[in-house]
Protein backbone atom coordinates (compact mmCIF):
# COMPACT_ATOMS: atom_id res chain seq x y z
CA UNK A 1 0.00 0.00 0.00
CA UNK A 2 3.08 2.16 1.26
CA UNK A 3 5.06 1.44 -2.18
CA UNK A 4 2.04 2.17 -4.12
CA UNK A 5 1.60 5.75 -2.80
CA UNK A 6 5.05 6.20 -3.44
CA UNK A 7 4.29 5.04 -6.98
CA UNK A 8 1.70 7.38 -7.50
CA UNK A 9 3.93 9.97 -5.83
CA UNK A 10 6.95 9.44 -8.30
CA UNK A 11 4.47 9.63 -11.30
CA UNK A 12 2.86 12.01 -10.72
CA UNK A 13 6.01 14.32 -9.31
CA UNK A 14 7.46 13.41 -12.71
CA UNK A 15 4.04 14.23 -14.48
CA UNK A 16 4.39 17.94 -12.24
CA UNK A 17 8.26 18.49 -13.45
CA UNK A 18 7.19 17.91 -17.34
CA UNK A 19 4.25 20.12 -16.75
CA UNK A 20 6.02 22.80 -14.73
CA UNK A 21 9.31 22.96 -17.09
CA UNK A 22 6.83 23.24 -20.01
CA UNK A 23 4.91 26.86 -18.41
CA UNK A 24 8.20 27.76 -17.68
CA UNK A 25 9.41 27.36 -21.37
CA UNK A 26 6.52 29.42 -22.52
CA UNK A 27 7.22 31.99 -19.87
CA UNK A 28 11.09 31.65 -21.15
CA UNK A 29 9.86 32.57 -24.16
CA UNK A 30 7.65 35.57 -23.00
CA UNK A 31 11.30 36.42 -21.72
CA UNK A 32 13.47 36.30 -25.59
CA UNK A 33 12.20 39.68 -26.91
CA UNK A 34 13.43 41.18 -23.26
CA UNK A 35 16.83 39.59 -23.59
CA UNK A 36 17.54 41.30 -27.00
CA UNK A 37 18.87 44.26 -24.77
CA UNK A 38 21.69 41.76 -23.46
CA UNK A 39 23.17 40.57 -26.65
CA UNK A 40 26.57 40.61 -25.31
CA UNK A 41 25.64 38.18 -22.49
CA UNK A 42 23.88 36.24 -24.86
CA UNK A 43 27.34 36.20 -26.73
CA UNK A 44 29.10 35.27 -23.55
CA UNK A 45 26.94 32.66 -23.51
CA UNK A 46 27.41 30.84 -26.54
CA UNK A 47 30.83 31.09 -26.03
CA UNK A 48 30.71 28.87 -22.82
CA UNK A 49 28.26 26.71 -23.76
CA UNK A 50 29.74 26.09 -27.19
CA UNK A 51 33.03 27.13 -28.62
CA UNK A 52 34.44 26.46 -24.65
CA UNK A 53 32.28 22.53 -25.57
CA UNK A 54 34.72 22.25 -28.61
CA UNK A 55 37.41 20.36 -27.62
CA UNK A 56 34.93 17.55 -25.74
CA UNK A 57 32.67 17.53 -28.20
CA UNK A 58 35.68 17.25 -31.30
CA UNK A 59 37.68 14.76 -29.60
CA UNK A 60 34.53 12.21 -28.80
CA UNK A 61 33.34 12.32 -32.49
CA UNK A 62 36.97 11.81 -33.76
CA UNK A 63 37.19 8.26 -31.49
CA UNK A 64 33.30 7.80 -32.15
CA UNK A 65 33.90 7.75 -36.13
CA UNK A 66 37.12 6.17 -35.20
CA UNK A 67 35.61 2.79 -33.66
CA UNK A 68 32.57 2.63 -35.88
CA UNK A 69 34.92 2.16 -38.80
CA UNK A 70 36.54 -0.51 -36.90
CA UNK A 71 33.73 -2.78 -35.59
CA UNK A 72 32.26 -1.99 -39.14
CA UNK A 73 35.02 -2.89 -41.03
CA UNK A 74 35.24 -6.07 -39.14
CA UNK A 75 31.66 -7.34 -39.56
CA UNK A 76 31.22 -6.24 -43.32
CA UNK A 77 34.63 -8.06 -43.77
CA UNK A 78 32.48 -11.25 -43.14
CA UNK A 79 30.24 -10.30 -46.39
CA UNK A 80 33.19 -9.32 -48.45
CA UNK A 81 31.32 -5.49 -48.29
CA UNK A 82 34.33 -3.49 -46.45
CA UNK A 83 33.40 -0.76 -48.98
CA UNK A 84 30.32 0.21 -48.09
CA UNK A 85 32.15 1.00 -44.14
CA UNK A 86 32.18 5.26 -45.17
CA UNK A 87 28.60 4.80 -46.18
CA UNK A 88 27.56 3.14 -42.76
CA UNK A 89 29.74 5.33 -40.65
CA UNK A 90 28.68 8.62 -42.44
CA UNK A 91 24.83 7.11 -41.97
CA UNK A 92 24.96 5.91 -38.48
CA UNK A 93 26.73 9.34 -37.08
CA UNK A 94 24.43 11.77 -39.38
CA UNK A 95 20.94 9.86 -38.37
CA UNK A 96 21.52 9.06 -35.00
CA UNK A 97 25.06 9.08 -33.16
CA UNK A 98 25.97 12.90 -34.03
CA UNK A 99 23.33 14.46 -32.66
CA UNK A 100 22.11 11.87 -29.59
CA UNK A 101 25.69 11.68 -28.42
CA UNK A 102 26.23 15.57 -28.97
CA UNK A 103 23.41 16.48 -26.80
CA UNK A 104 24.32 14.12 -23.85
CA UNK A 105 27.39 15.24 -23.92
CA UNK A 106 26.14 18.51 -24.23
CA UNK A 107 23.77 18.13 -21.13
CA UNK A 108 26.85 16.58 -19.08
CA UNK A 109 29.29 19.44 -19.77
CA UNK A 110 27.15 22.69 -20.10
CA UNK A 111 23.62 21.79 -19.09
CA UNK A 112 25.05 21.17 -15.54
CA UNK A 113 27.17 23.98 -15.13
CA UNK A 114 23.65 26.56 -16.60
CA UNK A 115 22.02 24.48 -13.53
CA UNK A 116 24.47 24.65 -10.79
CA UNK A 117 25.17 28.50 -11.68
CA UNK A 118 21.60 29.66 -11.97
CA UNK A 119 20.57 27.12 -9.18
CA UNK A 120 23.39 29.15 -7.01
CA UNK A 121 22.43 32.25 -8.03
CA UNK A 122 18.96 31.62 -6.86
CA UNK A 123 20.55 30.13 -3.04
CA UNK A 124 22.21 33.25 -2.40
CA UNK A 125 19.52 35.68 -3.27
CA UNK A 126 20.84 36.80 -6.43
CA UNK A 127 18.11 36.18 -9.00
CA UNK A 128 15.78 38.12 -6.05
CA UNK A 129 18.00 41.26 -5.89
CA UNK A 130 17.77 40.84 -9.33
CA UNK A 131 14.26 41.55 -8.95
CA UNK A 132 14.36 44.11 -6.73
CA UNK A 133 15.80 46.19 -8.95
CA UNK A 134 13.70 46.10 -11.71
CA UNK A 135 15.91 43.73 -13.74
CA UNK A 136 13.98 41.08 -15.09
CA UNK A 137 16.28 37.83 -14.08
CA UNK A 138 14.55 35.75 -16.96
CA UNK A 139 15.45 38.23 -19.80
CA UNK A 140 18.62 38.98 -17.88
CA UNK A 141 20.22 35.03 -16.74
CA UNK A 142 17.68 32.56 -18.18
CA UNK A 143 16.95 33.69 -21.83
CA UNK A 144 20.69 34.05 -22.89
CA UNK A 145 21.86 30.69 -21.99
CA UNK A 146 18.56 29.31 -23.11
CA UNK A 147 19.50 31.16 -26.58
CA UNK A 148 22.94 30.06 -26.50
CA UNK A 149 21.74 26.09 -25.95
CA UNK A 150 19.93 26.79 -29.24
CA UNK A 151 22.54 28.37 -31.16
CA UNK A 152 25.21 26.21 -29.95
CA UNK A 153 23.83 22.45 -30.11
CA UNK A 154 23.14 22.27 -34.04
CA UNK A 155 26.63 24.12 -34.47
CA UNK A 156 28.13 21.59 -31.89
CA UNK A 157 26.41 18.80 -33.99
CA UNK A 158 27.64 19.34 -37.38
CA UNK A 159 31.36 19.93 -35.84
CA UNK A 160 30.74 16.45 -34.36
CA UNK A 161 29.84 14.78 -37.69
CA UNK A 162 32.52 16.39 -39.05
CA UNK A 163 35.03 14.82 -36.99
CA UNK A 164 33.17 11.72 -36.86
CA UNK A 165 33.61 10.88 -40.71
CA UNK A 166 37.23 12.37 -40.74
CA UNK A 167 37.60 9.75 -37.83
CA UNK A 168 36.02 6.94 -40.48
CA UNK A 169 38.32 7.72 -43.03
CA UNK A 170 41.64 7.84 -40.55
CA UNK A 171 40.62 4.01 -39.26
CA UNK A 172 39.29 3.20 -42.57
CA UNK A 173 41.63 4.32 -44.98
CA UNK A 174 44.68 5.31 -43.52
CA UNK A 175 44.67 1.98 -41.23
CA UNK A 176 42.81 -0.85 -42.58
CA UNK A 177 43.61 0.24 -46.36
CA UNK A 178 39.99 0.76 -47.84
CA UNK A 179 40.88 2.77 -51.06
CA UNK A 180 40.30 6.45 -50.33
CA UNK A 181 37.79 6.87 -53.29
CA UNK A 182 35.53 4.11 -52.91
CA UNK A 183 35.12 5.56 -48.90
CA UNK A 184 34.37 8.90 -50.34
CA UNK A 185 32.25 7.73 -53.42
CA UNK A 186 30.17 5.53 -51.92
CA UNK A 187 29.58 7.65 -49.50
CA UNK A 188 29.01 10.32 -51.61
CA UNK A 189 26.40 7.82 -53.79
CA UNK A 190 24.09 7.20 -50.64
CA UNK A 191 24.16 9.72 -48.54
CA UNK A 192 21.48 12.36 -48.98
CA UNK A 193 21.39 15.45 -47.99
CA UNK A 194 17.66 16.27 -47.15
CA UNK A 195 17.23 12.75 -45.16
CA UNK A 196 20.56 12.47 -43.48
CA UNK A 197 21.71 16.15 -43.14
CA UNK A 198 19.04 17.95 -42.76
CA UNK A 199 16.44 15.97 -41.25
CA UNK A 200 19.25 13.88 -39.28
CA UNK A 201 21.68 16.37 -38.04
CA UNK A 202 19.87 19.89 -38.15
CA UNK A 203 16.19 18.94 -36.67
CA UNK A 204 17.54 16.33 -34.32
CA UNK A 205 19.78 18.76 -32.85
CA UNK A 206 17.66 21.59 -32.99
CA UNK A 207 15.10 19.76 -30.92
CA UNK A 208 17.74 18.61 -28.36
CA UNK A 209 19.11 22.07 -28.41
CA UNK A 210 15.80 23.45 -26.95
CA UNK A 211 15.24 20.51 -24.84
CA UNK A 212 18.21 20.43 -22.83
CA UNK A 213 18.99 23.98 -22.25
CA UNK A 214 15.27 24.77 -21.05
CA UNK A 215 15.93 21.63 -19.02
CA UNK A 216 18.96 22.99 -17.32
CA UNK A 217 17.82 26.31 -17.28
CA UNK A 218 14.49 25.15 -15.59
CA UNK A 219 15.76 23.32 -13.41
CA UNK A 220 18.34 26.21 -11.87
CA UNK A 221 15.78 28.52 -11.83
CA UNK A 222 13.58 26.62 -9.94
CA UNK A 223 15.70 24.82 -7.29
CA UNK A 224 14.99 25.19 -3.74
CA UNK A 225 17.30 27.73 -2.29
CA UNK A 226 20.10 25.08 -0.78
CA UNK A 227 23.21 23.34 -1.05
CA UNK A 228 21.89 20.23 -1.29
CA UNK A 229 18.73 21.80 -3.79
CA UNK A 230 21.52 22.65 -5.83
CA UNK A 231 23.06 19.38 -6.17
CA UNK A 232 19.38 17.35 -6.61
CA UNK A 233 18.71 19.84 -9.60
CA UNK A 234 22.40 19.26 -11.27
CA UNK A 235 21.69 15.67 -11.07
CA UNK A 236 18.24 15.97 -12.24
CA UNK A 237 19.22 18.26 -15.04
CA UNK A 238 21.64 15.23 -16.73
CA UNK A 239 19.01 12.63 -16.29
CA UNK A 240 15.77 14.42 -17.55
CA UNK A 241 17.70 15.36 -20.24
CA UNK A 242 19.40 12.18 -21.16
CA UNK A 243 15.59 10.75 -20.97
CA UNK A 244 14.13 12.95 -22.76
CA UNK A 245 16.85 13.35 -25.60
CA UNK A 246 16.67 9.58 -26.19
CA UNK A 247 12.89 9.30 -25.99
CA UNK A 248 12.38 11.95 -28.56
CA UNK A 249 15.27 10.29 -30.77
CA UNK A 250 12.82 8.03 -31.42
CA UNK A 251 9.95 9.90 -31.58
CA UNK A 252 11.55 12.45 -34.37
CA UNK A 253 13.12 9.20 -36.01
CA UNK A 254 9.50 8.07 -36.19
CA UNK A 255 8.51 10.75 -37.63
CA UNK A 256 11.37 11.35 -40.10
CA UNK A 257 12.40 8.11 -41.37
CA UNK B 1 37.29 45.16 -22.27
CA UNK B 2 39.88 42.46 -23.78
CA UNK B 3 38.22 39.86 -21.71
CA UNK B 4 34.57 40.97 -23.76
CA UNK B 5 36.55 41.11 -27.23
CA UNK B 6 38.05 37.66 -26.79
CA UNK B 7 34.78 36.61 -26.30
CA UNK B 8 33.56 37.69 -29.58
CA UNK B 9 35.94 36.79 -31.44
CA UNK B 10 35.89 33.31 -29.98
CA UNK B 11 32.32 33.15 -30.14
CA UNK B 12 31.91 34.39 -34.29
CA UNK B 13 34.69 31.90 -34.94
CA UNK B 14 33.02 29.08 -33.31
CA UNK B 15 30.13 30.33 -35.02
CA UNK B 16 31.67 30.11 -38.71
CA UNK B 17 33.37 27.11 -37.77
CA UNK B 18 29.91 25.09 -37.28
CA UNK B 19 28.64 26.65 -40.77
CA UNK B 20 31.41 25.66 -42.43
CA UNK B 21 31.46 22.39 -41.17
CA UNK B 22 27.96 21.99 -41.85
CA UNK B 23 28.52 23.15 -45.34
CA UNK B 24 31.60 20.43 -46.05
CA UNK B 25 29.07 17.82 -44.49
CA UNK B 26 26.28 18.81 -47.16
CA UNK B 27 28.43 19.13 -50.28
CA UNK B 28 31.45 16.69 -50.01
CA UNK B 29 29.83 13.85 -48.29
CA UNK B 30 26.03 13.52 -49.52
CA UNK B 31 24.87 12.37 -52.85
CA UNK B 32 24.56 16.82 -53.43
CA UNK B 33 28.73 16.15 -54.60
CA UNK B 34 27.67 14.10 -57.43
CA UNK B 35 24.37 15.55 -58.41
CA UNK B 36 24.82 18.32 -61.30
CA UNK B 37 22.85 20.79 -60.23
CA UNK B 38 22.35 22.74 -63.42
CA UNK B 39 18.69 22.35 -65.55
CA UNK B 40 18.79 18.68 -67.25
CA UNK B 41 16.35 17.32 -70.32
CA UNK B 42 14.24 13.95 -69.85
CA UNK B 43 13.90 11.54 -72.31
CA UNK B 44 12.22 8.02 -71.84
CA UNK B 45 12.78 4.32 -72.77
CA UNK B 46 10.85 1.07 -72.75
CA UNK B 47 12.37 -1.82 -71.12
CA UNK B 48 11.08 -5.26 -70.91
CA UNK B 49 12.46 -5.86 -66.94
CA UNK B 50 14.29 -2.70 -64.94
CA UNK B 51 15.47 -5.18 -62.46
CA UNK B 52 16.24 -3.53 -59.00
CA UNK B 53 16.78 -0.07 -60.65
CA UNK B 54 15.56 2.68 -58.68
CA UNK B 55 14.67 6.31 -59.17
CA UNK B 56 17.48 8.77 -58.98
CA UNK B 57 19.98 5.67 -59.94
CA UNK B 58 22.98 7.39 -61.77
CA UNK B 59 22.52 7.90 -65.96
CA UNK B 60 25.81 7.12 -67.40
CA UNK B 61 28.23 7.37 -70.82
CA UNK B 62 31.50 5.43 -70.33
CA UNK B 63 31.70 5.00 -66.60
CA UNK B 64 30.51 9.56 -66.92
CA UNK B 65 27.59 9.92 -64.91
CA UNK B 66 25.71 12.31 -66.79
CA UNK B 67 22.31 12.57 -65.20
CA UNK B 68 19.60 10.05 -63.08
CA UNK B 69 16.68 7.69 -63.45
CA UNK B 70 13.61 10.13 -62.69
CA UNK B 71 10.59 7.90 -62.95
CA UNK B 72 9.99 3.98 -63.02
CA UNK B 73 6.16 3.13 -64.54
CA UNK B 74 4.32 -0.36 -65.97
CA UNK B 75 2.24 1.35 -68.64
CA UNK B 76 -0.68 -0.53 -68.32
CA UNK B 77 -1.47 -2.69 -71.58
CA UNK B 78 2.43 -3.02 -71.93
CA UNK B 79 4.52 -5.90 -70.56
CA UNK B 80 7.34 -3.13 -70.42
CA UNK B 81 8.40 -0.49 -67.71
CA UNK B 82 8.78 2.59 -68.76
CA UNK B 83 11.96 4.97 -67.61
CA UNK B 84 12.24 8.47 -67.65
CA UNK B 85 15.73 9.68 -67.69
CA UNK B 86 16.92 13.33 -66.78
CA UNK B 87 20.21 14.02 -68.31
CA UNK B 88 22.12 17.01 -67.51
CA UNK B 89 21.88 20.34 -70.18
CA UNK B 90 25.32 20.48 -70.52
CA UNK B 91 25.43 16.40 -72.06
CA UNK B 92 23.47 17.59 -75.27
CA UNK B 93 24.07 15.84 -78.60
CA UNK B 94 23.45 12.08 -77.29
CA UNK B 95 22.36 10.63 -80.80
CA UNK B 96 19.04 9.05 -81.01
CA UNK B 97 19.94 5.62 -82.11
CA UNK B 98 22.06 5.24 -79.06
CA UNK B 99 21.25 2.05 -77.15
CA UNK B 100 20.05 2.07 -73.33
CA UNK B 101 20.94 -1.13 -70.97
CA UNK B 102 20.89 -1.44 -67.16
CA UNK B 103 23.79 -2.47 -65.96
CA UNK B 104 24.37 -3.65 -62.46
CA UNK B 105 27.89 -2.18 -60.29
CA UNK B 106 29.62 -5.09 -59.39
CA UNK B 107 28.14 -8.12 -58.09
CA UNK B 108 26.18 -6.68 -55.21
CA UNK B 109 25.55 -3.12 -56.14
CA UNK B 110 23.30 -0.90 -57.36
CA UNK B 111 21.82 -0.89 -60.70
CA UNK B 112 21.87 2.01 -63.16
CA UNK B 113 21.52 3.06 -67.28
CA UNK B 114 23.90 2.90 -69.42
CA UNK B 115 24.23 4.36 -73.20
CA UNK B 116 26.14 3.61 -75.71
CA UNK B 117 26.00 5.80 -78.48
CA UNK B 118 24.88 4.82 -81.65
CA UNK B 119 26.11 6.56 -85.06
CA UNK B 120 23.25 9.09 -85.94
CA UNK B 121 23.58 12.78 -86.87
CA UNK B 122 20.15 13.88 -84.90
CA UNK B 123 20.42 14.19 -81.27
CA UNK B 124 18.27 13.10 -78.02
CA UNK B 125 15.98 16.28 -77.61
CA UNK B 126 13.91 17.16 -74.19
CA UNK B 127 10.88 14.59 -74.51
CA UNK B 128 12.96 12.12 -76.61
CA UNK B 129 12.76 8.82 -76.55
CA UNK B 130 15.34 6.16 -76.72
CA UNK B 131 14.12 2.97 -79.10
CA UNK B 132 16.55 0.45 -78.46
CA UNK B 133 16.91 -0.89 -74.74
CA UNK B 134 18.37 -3.77 -73.21
CA UNK B 135 16.54 -4.72 -70.05
CA UNK B 136 18.44 -6.16 -66.61
CA UNK B 137 20.03 -9.64 -66.79
CA UNK B 138 18.56 -11.72 -64.50
CA UNK B 139 20.87 -13.44 -62.24
CA UNK B 140 18.56 -16.80 -62.16
CA UNK B 141 18.33 -16.72 -66.04
CA UNK B 142 22.12 -16.23 -66.70
CA UNK B 143 22.66 -19.08 -64.18
CA UNK B 144 20.52 -20.92 -65.99
CA UNK B 145 21.41 -20.36 -69.35
CA UNK B 146 24.60 -21.25 -68.04
CA UNK B 147 24.28 -24.27 -65.92
CA UNK B 148 21.71 -25.56 -68.51
CA UNK B 149 18.21 -27.06 -68.91
CA UNK B 150 17.91 -24.57 -64.97
CA UNK B 151 15.42 -21.95 -66.65
CA UNK B 152 12.80 -23.83 -68.65
CA UNK B 153 9.40 -24.39 -67.18
CA UNK B 154 9.47 -27.14 -65.20
CA UNK B 155 5.68 -27.80 -64.47
CA UNK B 156 2.03 -26.36 -66.30
CA UNK B 157 -0.91 -26.36 -63.33
CA UNK B 158 -1.63 -23.01 -61.79
CA UNK B 159 -4.58 -19.66 -61.08
CA UNK B 160 -6.31 -14.59 -61.02
CA UNK B 161 -6.10 -14.15 -57.69
CA UNK B 162 -4.42 -16.50 -59.89
CA UNK B 163 -2.54 -19.79 -58.25
CA UNK B 164 0.50 -21.85 -59.59
CA UNK B 165 2.00 -25.26 -59.18
CA UNK B 166 5.71 -25.17 -57.79
CA UNK B 167 7.77 -28.26 -57.33
CA UNK B 168 9.94 -25.72 -55.08
CA UNK B 169 9.17 -22.52 -53.79
CA UNK B 170 12.57 -21.83 -52.27
CA UNK B 171 12.38 -19.60 -49.29
CA UNK B 172 9.48 -18.18 -51.22
CA UNK B 173 6.69 -16.44 -48.12
CA UNK B 174 2.83 -15.28 -48.52
CA UNK B 175 3.10 -11.38 -49.01
CA UNK B 176 6.51 -11.64 -51.49
CA UNK B 177 6.18 -9.38 -53.95
CA UNK B 178 4.46 -10.16 -58.23
CA UNK B 179 6.68 -8.37 -60.41
CA UNK B 180 5.98 -8.11 -64.46
CA UNK B 181 8.90 -6.70 -66.04
CA UNK B 182 10.50 -5.84 -62.70
CA UNK B 183 7.92 -3.77 -61.52
CA UNK B 184 5.44 -4.82 -58.56
CA UNK B 185 2.27 -5.55 -59.78
CA UNK B 186 0.99 -7.72 -56.51
CA UNK B 187 1.87 -10.22 -53.94
CA UNK B 188 1.95 -13.79 -53.25
CA UNK B 189 -1.28 -14.64 -50.84
CA UNK B 190 -0.93 -17.79 -49.72
CA UNK B 191 1.93 -20.77 -50.08
CA UNK B 192 0.54 -24.25 -48.93
CA UNK B 193 0.79 -27.87 -50.01
CA UNK B 194 -0.82 -30.07 -52.27
CA UNK B 195 -1.50 -33.50 -50.66
CA UNK B 196 -1.90 -35.29 -53.80
CA UNK B 197 1.00 -34.46 -55.27
CA UNK B 198 3.35 -33.08 -52.84
CA UNK B 199 3.99 -29.91 -54.33
CA UNK B 200 3.69 -26.41 -53.43
CA UNK B 201 0.31 -24.39 -54.83
CA UNK B 202 1.20 -20.35 -54.76
CA UNK B 203 -1.92 -17.90 -54.65
CA UNK B 204 -0.85 -14.92 -56.11
CA UNK B 205 -3.01 -11.69 -55.65
CA UNK B 206 -2.54 -9.45 -58.44
CA UNK B 207 -3.60 -5.60 -58.92
CA UNK B 208 -7.00 -5.28 -60.57
CA UNK B 209 -5.03 -2.37 -63.19
CA UNK B 210 -3.36 -5.06 -64.59
CA UNK B 211 -5.62 -6.85 -65.98
CA UNK B 212 -3.66 -7.22 -69.21
CA UNK B 213 -1.80 -10.03 -68.56
CA UNK B 214 -1.90 -12.82 -71.48
CA UNK B 215 -3.31 -16.42 -69.95
CA UNK B 216 -0.32 -18.34 -71.17
CA UNK B 217 2.29 -16.12 -69.22
CA UNK B 218 4.70 -17.69 -66.86
CA UNK B 219 5.26 -17.35 -63.08
CA UNK B 220 8.66 -17.61 -61.46
CA UNK B 221 10.08 -17.40 -58.60
CA UNK B 222 12.87 -15.34 -58.45
CA UNK B 223 15.65 -14.18 -56.25
CA UNK B 224 16.17 -9.99 -55.61
CA UNK B 225 20.14 -10.08 -56.07
CA UNK B 226 22.51 -12.66 -54.94
CA UNK B 227 21.31 -13.02 -51.01
CA UNK B 228 17.81 -10.70 -51.52
CA UNK B 229 14.51 -12.03 -50.78
CA UNK B 230 12.67 -14.05 -53.28
CA UNK B 231 9.66 -13.11 -55.13
CA UNK B 232 7.52 -14.07 -58.15
CA UNK B 233 8.08 -12.91 -61.53
CA UNK B 234 5.51 -13.13 -64.13
CA UNK B 235 7.03 -13.33 -67.81
CA UNK B 236 4.16 -12.75 -70.21
CA UNK B 237 3.39 -14.59 -73.34
CA UNK B 238 1.83 -13.87 -76.88
CA UNK B 239 -2.04 -15.21 -75.83
CA UNK B 240 -4.61 -12.68 -77.28
CA UNK B 241 -6.62 -13.80 -73.87
CA UNK B 242 -6.23 -12.30 -70.58
CA UNK B 243 -5.89 -13.74 -67.27
CA UNK B 244 -9.20 -13.24 -65.01
CA UNK B 245 -9.62 -14.24 -61.33
CA UNK B 246 -9.61 -17.95 -60.55
CA UNK B 247 -7.62 -18.33 -63.50
CA UNK B 248 -4.25 -20.38 -63.29
CA UNK B 249 -0.94 -19.74 -64.24
CA UNK B 250 -0.15 -22.36 -67.15
CA UNK B 251 3.53 -22.40 -66.95
CA UNK B 252 5.66 -21.67 -63.50
CA UNK B 253 9.56 -22.20 -62.84
CA UNK B 254 10.74 -23.18 -59.52
CA UNK B 255 12.99 -21.83 -56.91
CA UNK B 256 16.78 -22.56 -58.13
CA UNK B 257 18.48 -23.84 -55.59
CA UNK B 258 21.96 -21.92 -55.70
CA UNK B 259 23.40 -24.80 -54.14
CA UNK B 260 21.99 -27.42 -56.40
CA UNK B 261 23.75 -24.97 -59.12
CA UNK B 262 26.76 -24.92 -57.45
CA UNK B 263 26.72 -28.94 -57.17
CA UNK B 264 26.12 -29.49 -60.24
CA UNK B 265 28.75 -27.21 -61.47
CA UNK B 266 31.49 -28.89 -59.05
CA UNK B 267 30.24 -32.43 -60.25
CA UNK B 268 30.32 -31.48 -64.15
CA UNK B 269 33.40 -29.76 -63.46
CA UNK B 270 35.71 -32.03 -61.89
CA UNK B 271 36.42 -35.59 -62.90
CA UNK B 272 33.94 -36.93 -60.58
CA UNK B 273 33.28 -41.01 -60.21
CA UNK B 274 29.54 -40.28 -60.60
CA UNK B 275 28.69 -41.04 -64.37
CA UNK B 276 25.36 -39.73 -64.46
CA UNK B 277 26.32 -36.50 -63.79
CA UNK B 278 28.40 -36.05 -67.35
CA UNK B 279 26.61 -34.61 -70.39
CA UNK B 280 23.30 -33.03 -70.02
CA UNK B 281 23.42 -31.61 -67.12
CA UNK B 282 20.32 -33.24 -65.43
CA UNK B 283 20.50 -33.34 -61.62
CA UNK B 284 20.67 -36.84 -59.43
CA UNK B 285 19.25 -36.69 -56.50
CA UNK B 286 22.26 -39.01 -54.96
CA UNK B 287 24.63 -36.02 -54.71
CA UNK B 288 28.19 -35.93 -54.23
CA UNK B 289 29.80 -35.94 -50.58
CA UNK B 290 32.65 -35.83 -52.05
CA UNK B 291 32.68 -32.79 -54.45
CA UNK B 292 33.47 -30.35 -51.27
CA UNK B 293 31.73 -27.70 -51.87
CA UNK B 294 33.40 -24.98 -50.06
CA UNK B 295 31.36 -24.34 -46.39
CA UNK B 296 31.41 -21.01 -45.03
CA UNK B 297 33.35 -21.39 -42.36
CA UNK B 298 35.30 -19.42 -40.05
CA UNK B 299 38.78 -18.01 -40.83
Amino acid sequence: MNARIERNGVVSNALAQIGACALFGLTLLGAVPGSMRHFRETLRQVWFVGAMSLTIIMTCGLFVGMVLALQLYDVLSIFGGTSATGTVVAIAIYRELGPVVTALLFAGRAGTSITAEIGLMRATDQIDAMEMMAVDPLAYVAAPRFLAGIVAVPLLTVMFCTMGVLGGHLVGVSWLGIDNGTFWSNMTATVDVWKDIIDGVIIKSFVFGIVVTLIAVFQGYTTPPTSEGVAYATTRTVVASSIAILALDFVLTAFLV
Amino acid sequence: MTQRRSYAVGTGLFIVLGFAALAYLATQTTSVANTGQGASYTVDAQFANVGQLKPRAPVKVAGVRIGQVKSIELTPGHEEATVKLAIDDKYKGIPDDSVATIFTSGLLGDQYVGLSFGSSKKALDDGGHIALTKPAQQLEDMLGRFFGGGSAPDRIGGTYHVTGHFTNVGSLTPGATVKLAGVPIGSVGKVVLTNDKLDAVVTLDIDKRYDQIPDDSAAAVFTSGLIGSQYVAIQPGGSPDMLKDGDQVVLTQSALQLEDLIGKFLVNGSPSDNKNNAGNGQPSQSNPQQSNPPAPGKK
